[in-house]
């Protein structure tokens, strides 16, 4: 009996984490599998107008998809947007944190102010933003009419690209003081002592940012851009706010392409095979993190 | 430099359990939302029929009216559980094709169109549930304008009409007497606006955004000669008249004679401007004006034609096969429609939400009478000449050609083509055989 009973405990112990995982194993995977099985479905089917499902149709709606100019220019923007505002905002944050590092008077408040825009929901900024770059009651006219630097109101959207170049702007600007708390806190794990040794050896100022800070911010980076690229990729409000993917398509990102697909033009089949493509991008992203990350991890072995 | 990894690697799955979180909370919400809505339609128990009816919010007191509806309604007809839910015109479409996914549409919804309903077989016949008594009141012109080849599949709710819009104190002062009835004397008074008033004032509204460039389609094409079909009724959307519209629209925006976004800026923002006095001319709905704005305005035909467009939207019924006593069901829907067409009623909601009627005995009433009615969210009564106006105006109104199965899709085929010539990428003439091609093919 004793002899019995000792395999037995063993194995209950072994057992023991998966069964209080359980749950959570089981919630995930009903609520992540079963929507993504379901869009993958949606995209090979027809989807009538008024949401009637007529059944499957092979890739008729990736066809459609990619027969269609504005999803190209759709992707083309995605890349550009994800890369501008990830890129830019890491970088003036980067900057920005060096600076926040450093003691001076009233620090607390500015470290205070720099979380406003991050503190302020997407959505709420993306308005305002929209009715400052208004051309005509907008308050960027307004302030530079009145400070007498434009003798006449200029149209901030007129093209495309214009609009875009904004939107991008409102991205990089809501995006910076993530990143900067990311490096702020790692800034602060960092020893001093290893300046101190820097000092010592007669470092300059940039051999101290590229040789001890930066190489030691790394990690924090690397979380904050990895976050970022998730985020950004998958940004909504700012787009859909300021100009809907308008004028003439030429500024949406897959995000708000699928959206309009689905919601304004009842294509819902083919707004699920943007989804899945768009899917597909950030798992191949993810994947190829994690490969190096599995790489570096056994050559350190 | 493991141990960095390792975290990192775990921050990973951080992020994508964080991610996985929002999807598992909004599938959770949605199975509670459907869930609570099989339990709306198992309720209502005890014998009495149960209609559930979705309305479109006009305002922003549309759910007070639409409840004390429900109770007057309740406690004239006691066999029937009335359940009214009102939806903003931003969701309806979304919600209703997800209600109709899940087999939980609604018995009775109001909402702009439904040939795609009628394609996927899922509505009543209006002759099926409409009394005598009703059908006898609809304006005849909107009851066939609810018609698929000789079968009307849907009320109207009431009705609306677009006209010209024009700030007289501006125009006066920029030496202009009289609105324009010509599109070559809206260029002119756009010009002279702008000649006179500069930045501080845009002389012509535009809106050809995706909410709603459609209208503007209809305004240029229609007074141009041109429109959606031809006279035996097919799909011409590429015809000269049309080209020359479209290629107006760009004139004008090319000339610096409208508001700089036209492409973003929804009709509500270029209603406010005009409210304000900051916009000479637009083309909007009769009731655009904001009731406390001090503008000196007036509203004419659209120049050109003089053809207003005129909005209607529907009331319509879905079948439910799952109902065991389908004519109790109908009997309900017929005292619903019955009750709610009332004379007095309809009127009260017309006056309420500033729309027109749609039936005759209602137009007829309200031209001496709106006076004793409310306007929703004030203690502001109806204008009777008002009206009488609009209501006069109505004839003179085309409607979107609605009937068609394929509109939704020419409706934002159009709104592509504006926006795509007017950004210059595109000939008029080129963007319009594309999308005729598009739809006739």
């Amino acid at each position: 009996m004793k002899e019995n009973a000792k395999p037995r405990t063993l194995n209950m112990r072994r057992l023991e984490p998966y069964v209080w995982l359980l749950p959570s194993i089981l919630l995930m995977g009903v609520m992540i599998l079963v929507p993504i099985i379901s869009v993958f479905q949606t995209s090979f089917s027809e989807i009538s107008k008024s949401g009637v499902n007529r059944g499957f149709n092979g890739v008729t709606n990736y066809l459609w998809v990619f027969q269609n100019a504005t999803f190209w220019n759709t992707l083309l923007n995605t890349v550009i947007w994800t890369i501008v505002v990830v890129g830019l905002s890491t970088i003036l944050g980067i900057i920005l944190g060096l600076v926040l590092n450093e003691k001076f008077h009233g620090r607390k408040i500015v470290r205070a102010i720099v979380v406003f825009p991050w503190a302020t929901a997407l959505i709420i900024q993306s308005v305002i933003w929209k009715y400052i770059i208004n051309a005509d009651y907008g308050a960027l006219n307004a302030l530079l009419y009145k400070l007498g630097i434009i003798k006449s109101y200029v149209n901030w959207t007129a093209t495309p690209g214009q609009f875009f170049a904004w939107e991008c702007f409102v991205g990089i600007l809501v995006t910076i003081p993530f990143v900067t708390f990311c490096v702020l806190s790692g800034l602060q794990s960092i020893d001093t002592s290893l300046y101190e040794a820097a000092d010592v050896d007669g470092a300059s100022f940039w051999d101290r940012l590229f040789k001890v800070t930066l190489p030691l911010l790394m990690p924090s980076l690397t979380v904050s851009t990895v976050l970022n690229i998730i985020y950004v990729f998958n940004s909504f409000p700012i787009i859909w706010t300021i100009s809907k993917g308008d004028p003439a398509d030429k500024t949406h990102t897959l995000v708000t392409y699928l959206y309009k697909l689905s919601f304004t033009n009842q294509r819902v089949g083919e707004a699920a095979a943007v989804s899945v493509i768009g899917f597909l991008i950030l798992a191949a992203c993810a994947s190829v993190y994690m490969v190096m990350t599995l790489r570096a991890e056994k050559e350190e072995e | 430099m493991r141990s960095f990894y390792r975290k990192r690697a775990a921050l990973l799955k951080k992020i994508e359990e964080e991610k996985n979180m929002k999807k598992a909370l909004a599938l959770l919400l949605s199975m509670v939302m459907v869930l609570s809505l099989a339990a709306c339609g198992g309720g209502g128990g005890g014998g009495k029929t149960s209609l559930n009816v979705i309305i479109s919010q006009y305002g922003n007191y549309t759910q007070e009216w639409w409840n004390q509806f429900e109770k007057d309604f309740e406690a004239a007809n006691d066999t029937v559980d009335l359940n009214i839910e009102i939806v903003s015109w931003n969701d309806i479409y979304s919600v209703v094709s997800t209600r109709i996914q899940s087999k939980q549409q609604p018995d009775i919804l109001n909402i702009s169109g439904f040939a795609d309903y009628v394609a996927d077989d899922l509505l009543m016949k209006a002759e099926d549930y409409t009394s005598p008594d009703v059908k006898s009141k609809i304006i005849p012109s909107f009851w066939e304008s609810n018609a698929i080849d000789g079968t009307v599949w849907a009320l109207p709710i009431l009705a609306s009409c677009r006209s010209l819009f024009c700030n007289m104190d501006l125009l006066s002062e920029a030496g202009i007497t009289a609105p324009p009835t010509t599109w070559d004397e809206v260029l002119t008074a756009c010009e002279a606006v702008k000649a006179k008033h500069g930045d501080s004032v845009v002389p012509w509204g535009l809106d050809i955004s995706t909410d709603e460039g459609q209208a503007a389609f209809s305004y240029y094409s229609w007074n141009f000669g041109g429109g959606y079909l031809d006279a035996s009724g097919n799909w011409a959307l590429n015809s000269a008249e049309n080209v020359k519209a479209v290629e107006y629209i760009k004139q004008l925006i090319d000339s610096g004679y409208c508001n700089s976004a036209p492409y973003t800026d929804t009709r509500y923002p270029l209603q406010d401007a005009f409210s304000a006095g900051t916009l000479a001319m637009m083309i909007g709905p009769m009731n655009m004006v904001s009731a406390d704005s001090t503008v000196n305005y007036q509203s004419v035909n659209i120049p050109g034609k003089g053809v207003g467009l005129g909005v209607c939207d529907q009331l319509m019924v879905f079948k439910k096969d799952d109902v065991k006593d389908q004519d109790a069901r109908t009997a309900a829907i017929r005292a619903f429609f019955d009750f709610f067409y009332n004379c007095e009623r309809y009127s009260d909601y017309m006056v309420y939400e500033g729309f027109l009627p749609a039936t005759s005995d209602s137009s007829d009433y309200l031209a001496s009478n709106a006076e004793k009615h409310k306007v929703g969210g004030s203690d502001a009564t109806g204008d009777s000449e008002y009206f009488k106006t609009f209501c006069a105006q109505l004839p003179t109104c085309q409607f979107y050609p609605m009937s068609m199965a394929k509109w939704m899709d020419v409706r934002n085929g159009v709104i592509e083509v504006e926006q795509q010539v007017c950004q210059g990428s595109i000939s008029a003439q080129e963007a319009l055989d594309n999308l005729q091609a598009s739809i006739t093919g």
